[in-house]
């Protein structure tokens, strides 16, 4: 990362950035994992975690980021949109991108302000197991949590057929306010469930 | 089908929502139906079909896919069938002797109590059912969803319910359009609408022989505790894989351990079907891979801190320093 773009993320976040490198800067946050981990570790978000999120700063971006947003086509407010990789891929030269990384954005923000961080002080034990230790909250992974849209570049994970056969497994374990929506998901019409599937444990009938 | 907001005649007690969760459990539990309902998303809208039979004790439960694909999952206790015939192919996932597989909801009592908090919202009528009691379960963290149901009152099933994350935004919406009670549904109900001998029939199914997997997570998120732990056949890989079932009581997260095939390179990164997370690293030469309806933080944490049981604690401290 350059100074040039430190400098721009640090006037952005003063609300100092002009209206037309903010555009740009929120299109290149979308797609640069480093220029959002490197936002969400400057004295913002310090702040906004030691004030409860109650900073000025905080309601200032995030009202430069629901600004931005405003600005975009209006998506569907009722739910998360969470792009396909291939959406992702054609919108990088949409309209649609800018409405992405601000709304990311404004997650970012919205999620550091909410986590609570006596929470993760408590401590695990287990009677037949050893000992296990909580995990350090990761102020940094709020850039990449699950209501954000995954980078065009991210690792991709394991295949669909090979998720759709762990799920199958998984499924028993679900919990039961969320074991239908799993089993909807196993046989919802998407093409690519499955059809790589290779079946080494196949038997000839049930 | 249009939501209505109002209110519902006042009830004669002050009404609380671990009271309406434990009349839920026990309706989940005894109740026969069938109906259908709507699993909304941002990017999936699925209708489906649903026959639920509770007969001595024996769950049967059969969903059907209404976009036309044909897909049904049938579910008879222990037993999950997940029939795919666009894919000419049809899945089996058997258990046995496990009572906590498929289990009713729990009580949101005790540890459970440290990360939920239960609230009563208020009541509220939707148009198909009349009045609901609302009732909002919430994580106390971001290693967890949340959840809010509109229980209807009287009887007691849940005909709608958000999934949510922590900041109270709508993940996923599964709501009834329809519900109608049978007291008895014959067997014939739960029978897949294809032909069954055109299917290429795939066994995952625990291996008993087997020994569980010596690999523990070293570190978990706040109440999340090992609950399960065994060897199974997987469609997929040549050699059966580990699996390790996390839980805080309500959410839980498996975890697969496995050896990947010859010449495979293993996958790393996330991925994601509904509700469900999956999120994939490789530990030891072992692809692992952690599956569950949570965030891909408490995932991620799980996974990455998988470590053989043969780990010296110096491999485990240096692999956590390295993570952090």
């Amino acid at each position: 990362m350059t100074d040039r773009i430190k400098e721009q993320l640090s006037a952005f976040l003063d609300g100092e950035l002009p209206d037309p490198e903010s555009a740009l800067l929120l299109k290149r946050l979308e797609r640069d994992d480093d220029l959002r981990g490197a936002l969400s570790r400057y004295s913002l978000i310090g702040a906004v975690l030691r004030s409860d999120g109650d900073v000025p700063a905080a309601r200032h971006v995030a009202a430069r980021v629901s600004a931005a947003i405003a600005r975009e086509p209006v998506r569907d407010a009722k739910f998360l949109r969470v792009p396909r990789r291939d959406e992702l891929l054609r919108a990088s030269a949409g309209l649609a991108v800018a409405a992405g990384v601000a709304l990311g954005a404004v997650l970012l923000v919205q999620q550091v302000v909410w986590q609570d961080p006596a929470v993760t002080t408590a401590v695990v034990a287990q009677a037949e197991m050893p000992p296990v230790q909580p995990v350090a909250d990761e102020s940094d992974d709020a850039a990449v949590a699950y209501v954000t849209p995954p980078a065009a570049d991210a690792p991709a994970g394991i295949p669909p057929a090979e998720l759709a056969n762990y799920l199958v497994a998984h499924y028993g374990y679900a919990s039961p306010l969320v074991r239908r929506s799993v089993g909807a998901g196993l046989i919802s019409d998407d093409e690519s469930v499955f059809v790589e599937t290779l079946p080494p444990a196949e038997t000839a009938d049930p | 089908m249009a939501i209505a907001l109002g209110l519902a005649a006042a009830p004669a007690f002050a009404e609380s929502g671990q009271e309406w969760l434990a009349r839920m459990g026990a309706a989940l539990n005894n109740s026969s139906y069938v109906g259908e309902f709507v699993c909304q998303s941002a990017d999936r809208s699925e209708r489906l079909a649903i026959t639920h039979r509770v007969r001595d004790g024996v769950v049967s439960e059969r969903l059907v896919s209404l976009s036309g694909n044909g897909r049904e999952l049938v579910r008879e206790n222990d037993e999950v069938v997940v029939y795919l015939p666009d894919q000419k192919l049809a899945i089996i996932e058997r258990r046995s002797g496990r009572s906590d597989l498929l289990g009713a909801l729990p009580q949101f009592e005790g540890r459970m109590a440290s990360w939920y908090k239960v609230d009563w919202v208020g009541r509220e009528t939707l148009d198909a059912f009349g009045p609901t009691a609302v009732v909002a379960v919430r994580p106390v963290d971001r290693y967890r969803f949340g959840y809010r149901l509109w229980i209807d009152v009287d009887s007691h099933l849940p005909v709608r319910s958000d999934l949510s994350d922590g900041s109270g935004r709508v993940i996923e919406r599964l709501r009834f359009t329809r519900l109608e009670f049978k007291d008895d549904i014959p067997d014939s109900a739960f029978e897949p609408a294809l032909d069954r001998r055109k299917l290429r029939w795939v066994r995952q199914s625990p291996q008993a022989d087997e020994e569980a997997p010596a690999w523990r997570a070293a570190h978990v998120p706040p109440g999340f505790r090992l609950s399960a732990s065994g060897v199974q056949a997987l469609a997929g890989p040549s050699a059966p894989v580990g699996h390790l079932v996390y839980s805080d009581g309500l959410a839980t997260v498996s975890v697969f351990i496995r050896v990947p095939n010859a010449g495979h390179v293993p996958s790393e990164g996330t991925s994601r079907s509904g509700v469900a997370s999956a999120y994939t690293t490789v530990v030891d030469g072992h692809q692992i891979t952690a599956v569950g309806e949570v965030p891909t933080r408490t995932l991620k944490a799980i996974a990455t801190s998988l470590r053989p049981a043969s780990a010296s604690p110096d491999q485990a401290r240096a692999a956590s320093n390295r993570r952090d």
